[in-house]
């Protein structure tokens, strides 16, 4: 097959790939992750995976063992933090991401862009403009998910896939097949995403050498290596069985120890495959949408606008949406000039393209996104926004955004040949565009002074007394505290029981299992100093694993009924909780109640919402900070314990001395800005309990005191922009 | 002269037998309950010399 040739007569083979430039573009771009980098832990699933990395341990489903392997080397070198050293890992991925699309970019112009300074410069453009799009940029500096491991092979394959469409018939040709195919089964064993990337490469084979598909003993050696590449599954159960603090689908049939008849057993392999597959998510059928496909499409559209100015609170609706069209049309002339220039690569890079963008918008079936059409009432929502799902779709689709600057920048150098470089030089400011979302990103993507979640984890775990039972309702208020148990050893003597977990069957269990640390009341709150309380004995379910695993998914209740341990006689009204009845979270929560009450102190995390009223302890809670005590009888007013409308008993004393040490505010008012908006429950609840304060010192005439705690909660809501929700209108 | 055509597989061959060594090390650290070493050797063997191997194959 002839190869086409640039206005310098050069072919792609001619020229061997700037591999040193590329590296300094990844060195730059890492520089840049690094600045920006979040010194800890952050919201969502950062957490749970610092903490998984840290324990060897398994995050959620499908456990993403080739991640935690990376992510406990990462959190092995000794520098900066445990939580920096895993988030350091998720920005040398992209970097390296970045630098490969300086190297696919560089290739497909050498079709047609002449100077080699210009193909470096253009592909420079492409390389920082895939690394400043809003959500690469935004989820390289904090480890929250595994998926800038991911981009990191979509990257590494592409560039094999595209050295192999260069020469299919080449010395190396079907060793990069077999390599190609490892990589694949590799990046699968990190996330199920690894194998986007599949459809692209049979598309590449199939377009350049179709005979590849009838060579028996090439397609052998590459299905066995892309068996080998999944072999990190099988880290799974042999971790499992050693029950480590983060053991999530509990992926064995060892009850105590590792053994071999329980490893090789049926449980096991129902299990693994059970997480393999994710079927705790049971996602719906994909002829079932969950939202309208015009609107999943408006879900990519809208973060797809984020891209090239977070713009976090809409202040610049008009600008943003200029410069999505003006990307996005880049984005297309740069797809058309590869397919026109360049169709070798073409052939991977456009299916590349579809896959994670069309393809995947179709697979993922997202209900309607956290921030998408806010006017839009009663319709079902993601819990929280999507972005990171496209990651790659941004990703890549930078690379033709930047082709397309370079088409355009050869259009306005139009006529320019070798040695009349001025032209070309001249009108080189239209790369400036490509600079772009490194402007207009960087507040938002930055993590730079996040320690607001951390502080929040230390916050909430000592909100309540030694040795408690803290029962939590989500990911927000749940990961961040297993963060700063496991990791940093913050308050190991809580046992965190997080409703949505007290669903599955193995999350019970795990917490029967767990041993209670000594409270450590050196390290602890003030507060806390001279309270008597010695480690509890006995587990946190007194029933057995076979009457825990009996308890029913739900049960079809749906008028009130009673709840009665000892002195406690609580109504619990179905129609408020979350399902419409009790599932089998609400049922543990109640057994967690019956096996403790009395023995330690049971509390709820008040991110709860109604969660204390619909199991009707209202009268039997007591708020202290952060989290409502559950108290074996019904609390009386004191002059210490206010009963404030709508919220219950307020245990001023306790509160006052919790909501003087926290961490929290401070790291709020310092940020300045809260952009992730479906977490703004967390510094919202700060500036309520401050204000609950404040209202009842004033009520006692404290009057100075009330004012500076109030002072407080306004910069807190004025720093997460949520003030309205406090003005009285 | 041999060397040359030699050399190549031998060198593939050791290659293959230094993966394969490392992930068993690192397997069997990983059963007796290893949290250093086993990631450290598993990792090795699956990013590097795993891919090394494939691409030594003569």
């Amino acid at each position: 097959m002839a190869l086409k040739t640039n206005g310098a007569g050069e072919s792609h083979r001619m020229r061997a790939p700037s591999y040193a430039i590329s590296a300094i573009v990844g060195a730059g771009v890492l520089s840049l992750y690094l600045t920006t980098l979040a010194p800890t832990t952050a919201m969502w699933d950062a957490s749970e995976y610092i903490t998984a990395a840290f324990t060897l341990g398994i995050p959620h489903p499908p456990g993403n063992p080739l991640f935690v392997l990376l992510g406990r080397v990462a959190s092995l070198f000794p520098v900066g933090s445990v939580a920096v050293r895993v988030n350091a890992l998720a920005a040398i991925c992209s970097a390296i991401s970045a630098s490969i699309w300086f190297l696919v970019a560089e290739r497909v112009l050498i079709a047609w862009s002449p100077l080699r300074w210009t193909r470096i410069a253009a592909a420079v453009t492409a390389a920082v403009l895939g690394a400043t799009t809003f959500t690469v940029w935004n989820q390289s500096v904090v480890n929250e998910k595994v998926y800038t491991v991911s981009l990191a092979f979509f990257a590494v394959v592409s560039w094999l896939t595209v050295l192999w469409c260069d020469d299919p018939d080449g010395r190396y040709a079907d060793k990069l097949l077999v390599l190609i195919a490892y990589l694949i089964g590799l990046g699968y064993s990190n996330h199920p995403a690894g194998f986007l990337v599949a459809p692209a490469v049979a598309v590449a084979v199939i377009a350049r050498r179709p005979r590849t598909l009838l060579r028996g003993r090439l397609l052998l050696a590459g299905l066995l290596a892309l068996v080998f590449g999944l072999t990190p599954f099988a880290v799974e159960p042999i971790r499992a069985a050693w029950h480590p603090a983060l053991n999530e689908g509990e992926p064995t049939g060892c009850t105590e120890h590792i053994g071999f008849s329980c490893t090789f057993s049926q449980t096991t392999r129902t299990r693994l495959m059970a997480n393999i597959n994710r079927d705790q998510y049971g996602k719906p059928d994909l002829m079932l949408r969950q939202a309208p496909i015009g609107a999943q499409f408006g879900m990519w559209w809208l973060y797809f606008k984020w891209q090239w100015l977070r713009d976090g609170h809409r202040s610049q609706s008009g600008l943003q949406l200029v410069l999505a069209l003006v990307f996005f049309g880049l984005g297309i002339i740069g797809g058309a000039t590869h397919w026109r220039y360049e169709r070798a690569s073409f052939w991977f890079f456009g299916p590349l393209v579809v896959t994670v963008t069309i393809a995947l918008v179709y697979y993922m079936n997202f209900k309607y996104g956290a921030s998408q059409d806010p006017g839009l009432g009663g319709v079902a929502r993601e819990v929280r926004d999507r972005d990171y799902f496209y990651l790659w779709s941004y990703s890549t689709w930078s690379v033709w955004a930047a082709l397309g600057l370079a088409a355009l920048w050869r259009v306005l150098a139009k006529g320019a040949a070798e040695g009349e470089p001025r032209r070309w030089l001249t009108s080189s400011p239209i790369l400036l565009l490509g600079l772009v979302p490194l402007a207009g990103n960087w507040r938002d993507a930055s993590r730079a002074n996040e320690t607001a979640t951390r502080e929040w984890a230390h916050d909430l775990l000592n909100s309540v007394e030694p040795y408690a039972v803290l029962i939590t309702l989500g990911d927000n208020d749940t990961f961040p505290l297993w963060y700063a148990q496991e990791v940093e050893g913050v308050r190991r003597d809580v046992t965190v029981a997080v409703t949505s977990l007290l669903n599955t069957d193995w999350y019970p269990r795990g917490l029967k299992r767990r041993s209670i640390a000594a409270y450590d009341a050196v390290h602890g709150p003030a507060v806390y100093r001279g309270y008597a309380a010695s480690a509890p004995t006995t587990p946190v379910f007194a029933i057995d694993d076979a009457q825990l695993d009996a308890i029913p998914e739900y049960v079809e209740v749906r008028t009130p009924q009673i709840f009665q341990q000892g002195t406690l006689r609580a109504v619990v009204n179905p129609q408020l909780l979350e399902y419409g009845v009790p599932t089998r979270g609400d049922l543990m929560v109640l057994q967690l109640l019956k096996d403790n009450l009395g023995r330690r102190p049971v509390y709820i995390a008040r991110t709860s919402g109604q969660y204390v009223q619909a199991l009707g302890l209202e009268p039997y809670s007591l708020v202290q900070g952060l989290a409502s005590e559950v108290m074996p009888t019904v609390v009386a007013s004191s002059a210490d314990t206010i009963l404030v409308e709508g919220i219950g008993h307020l245990d001023l004393p306790r509160t006052r001395a919790l909501w003087d040490a926290y961490g929290a505010p401070a790291a709020i008012i310092r940020r300045g800005d809260w952009v992730d908006r479906p977490s703004v429950g967390i510094p919202t609840l700060y500036a309520a309990t401050a204000l609950l304060l404040g209202e009842v010192l004033a009520n006692r005439g404290e009057v100075s005191e009330a004012d500076r705690i109030r002072r407080k909660a306004l910069d807190i809501a004025e720093a997460s922009r949520t003030t309205d929700l406090f003005v009285r209108r | 002269m041999r060397l040359p055509e030699f050399a190549p597989n031998r060198r593939a061959h050791v290659v293959r037998a230094t993966a394969g060594i490392v992930l068993l090390l690192g397997y069997g650290d990983l059963l007796r309950g290893g949290t250093t070493v086993a990631p450290v050797l598993l990792a090795i063997g699956y990013m590097i010399l795993l891919p090394a191997a494939i691409l030594a194959w003569h």
